[in-house]
């Protein structure tokens, strides 16, 4: 400790004026994102999930490489002869054309390693104030409790974002520049509000869903198991009962990534073809059940909020 | 109970009559209290609701019945935290970050603009002693630096209140010399200190003024002589060194209040047993005047913070 001078020199009382407590949000917000990119065993994670970036920005330039660079019909793999076509056919399924469908797939295999970032990081960012007993450092500071939530709907908002819509912008941008940039960007301004306004579904849903299932639950193991009911056996039962069983598509709304995935198509004006996309709800109903979810948390949160009481 | 007089402004701290329910537990029970400028221990055993009561005034949890207003404004209330410094017992930070980072970050979350933070951050890192070594992660930060941490994100926006939780646990004797010191200064400042401590002895070099919990009750308020006092059933001890002994055992036997003494067997001392110290002092000092008796040391035995515990609590007076 330094001498008395030293320290009347330093530490003096304070009279500026203070941020409002919106700001405590954001700074909440940038020290969870700080936290979950700094954890290591997330990085393979984030490796996944920048592999599935990469497969999608090169395969977007190699569909339309190829067909720039071959004249013929055909090519010959060794004496093989290969139509064209056929070299891109398993590509197609990916619709790797800057087309509304491009951007929903990537979006829909970047949410398999997404859904398990978020799990983990639930309770990291949440569940550990609770369990551990961090709370009363935040909540002694001048905020409410709701620019806590928000602080940390705020973060894993911003990593969700910087996993599946910062990344679909970049292909935009390069799906822009493959093909008649300035006609592209001008024809498509709508699939790129469709972009943005996935991007602020995922960000609003999946963000209170998480801060939700991490107060309720607090704890990794039971957190990742409600996740993965929620988007895997709720995926697997809806298939079966749908594709297999063939109920009506409406039981469908219980894999809630596949009605975000379908919000998200009509966000971006994509055509959601039956003979494409299977036996679906309407996107509509797909927002019927995505909104009582949201609310839902929302209702959850808002009773868990008033009746914190942290009792270590 | 008042510790301080009230003043025109709204007290710093008060609880009005507040009762606390955890489920059928009753924490607090009818508690009533104002607190003003300087240091204040709380005081009391394990489960005397001393944590229920901190938690109720900085506002993480609120009362079951009554009021805790902080200058006027609800506890609960966001805003009233700017005049509350809290330095919780528990240390459960993100370990991950350097101390220096979760200053920093405690700082935004203040309200401080990015200009201020690094200076505020530096000011109150240098305040406990840790601006060089606030750059190691906190996982491996000793007991004693975790407080300096807490203390340091606490003092952050220069609070009038600091409500401080355990603040000398796991602290080297030097640290802790330099905590006591930084609390009188900030006591000097007029800033208001409530200190909840099980090292009574430490508590005492500090401030004699206590409030001691018992039961969820407020079982007294004041400095710990006032409290003594009170005590009418206790015979008071005092030890008495002088030269001439037994003179003044046969001249205590006049004295109003005196229960009995024992002579010390070195034959230099008396302890003196006596009931109301007050009427006591005043007679034993004109009594000493009286009949020209010089003595050397006065020490009363049972006004220590433990000896007035174990008489509130009716034990040892171990917290």
């Amino acid at each position: 400790m330094t001498n008395p001078s030293e320290n009347l020199l330093r530490y003096r009382p304070w009279k500026g004026e203070l941020n409002p407590p919106i700001y405590a949000s954001l700074a909440m917000a940038r020290a969870s994102l700080r936290l979950l990119l700094r954890r290591k065993v997330f990085w393979a994670l984030y490796a996944l999930a920048l592999m599935i970036f990469f497969f999608f920005f090169y395969a977007q330039y190699l569909v339309v490489w190829i067909t720039m660079q071959t004249t013929s019909q055909t090519v010959n793999f060794g004496s093989v002869p290969v139509k064209m076509n056929e070299l891109t056919k398993f590509l197609d399924r990916l619709n790797l054309s800057g087309t509304p469908h491009t951007f929903g797939n990537f979006i829909w295999f970047e949410g398999y390693i997404l859904m398990i970032v978020l799990a983990l990081s639930g309770a990291v960012l949440v569940g550990n104030d609770f369990h551990h007993g961090s709370l009363p450092f935040y909540l002694s500071k001048p905020i409410g409790r709701r620019h806590y939530v928000l602080g940390k709907m705020l973060g894993i908002g911003g990593l969700i974002n910087l996993m599946t819509t910062l990344p679909a912008l970049v292909l935009f941008i390069e799906a822009g520049l493959l093909y008649d940039w300035q006609s592209y960007y001008w024809d498509q301004r709508m699939l790129l509000l469709g972009i943005l306004a996935y991007g602020a579904l995922l960000t609003v849903v999946l963000s209170l869903l998480l801060v939700a299932t991490a107060v309720w639950v607090r704890r990794t193991v039971p957190l990742i198991m409600i996740w993965s009911g929620l988007f895997v056996l709720a995926r697997s039962v809806a298939g079966f009962l749908v594709e297999v069983q063939g109920f009506h598509p409406v039981l469908k709304l219980i894999d809630l990534w596949n009605d975000l995935y379908l919000i998200g198509l009509w966000f971006m004006g994509a055509d959601i073809d039956p003979g494409k996309l299977g036996p679906n709800p309407q996107p509509w109903q797909a927002a019927i059940a995505v909104t009582a979810l949201g609310v839902g948390c929302l209702v959850y949160l808002r009773k868990r909020i008033q009746a914190i009481e942290i009792v270590i | 109970m008042s510790v301080r007089p009230t003043s025109a402004a709204p007290p710093l701290l008060l609880l009005e009559q507040v009762s606390k329910w955890y489920g059928p537990v009753l924490s607090l029970n009818q508690v009533t209290l104002e607190l003003g400028a300087g240091i204040t221990g709380l005081v009391g055993p394990n489960g005397s609701g001393k944590s229920t009561l901190i938690k109720l005034a900085t506002g993480l949890i609120r009362p079951t019945l009554g009021r805790v207003s902080v200058r006027g404004l609800d506890a609960s209330d966001w805003r009233a935290r700017h005049a509350i410094g809290y330095c919780p017992d528990h240390d459960a930070f993100y370990e991950e970050m350097s101390g220096r980072e979760f200053v920093r970050t405690m700082a935004k979350l203040n309200g401080f603009t990015a200009a201020d933070v690094t200076d505020r951050a530096e000011a109150v890192l240098t305040r406990v002693g840790m601006a060089g070594r606030a750059d190691r992660k906190i996982r491996g930060y000793s007991k004693g630096m975790r407080q300096r941490i807490k203390l340091a994100q606490a003092l952050l926006h220069d609070p009038e209140l600091l409500i401080l939780d355990e603040p000398l646990s796991g602290i080297d004797p030097l640290g802790r010399q330099e905590m006591l010191d930084l609390f009188r200064s900030l006591a000097e400042q007029g800033k208001c200190l409530l200190i909840s401590s099980h090292e009574l002895e430490e508590l005492e070099k500090l401030t004699d003024r206590a409030a001691i919990l018992a039961k969820g009750r407020i079982a007294s308020v004041g400095t710990l002589q006032q409290i003594r006092a009170l005590f009418d059933d206790y015979p008071m001890s005092v030890r008495v060194v002088l030269d001439r002994p037994r003179e003044l055992a046969r001249h205590l036997l006049d004295l109003d209040g005196v229960l009995g003494f024992d002579l010390q067997d070195d034959g230099l001392g008396l302890t003196i047993r006596a009931r109301s110290p007050e009427r006591f002092f005043a007679a034993f000092a004109a009594l000493l005047l009286e009949r020209r008796i010089e003595i050397r040391e006065l020490e009363p035995l049972d006004d220590s913070a433990h000896a007035i515990l174990g008489y509130l609590l009716g034990g040892s007076g171990k917290t």
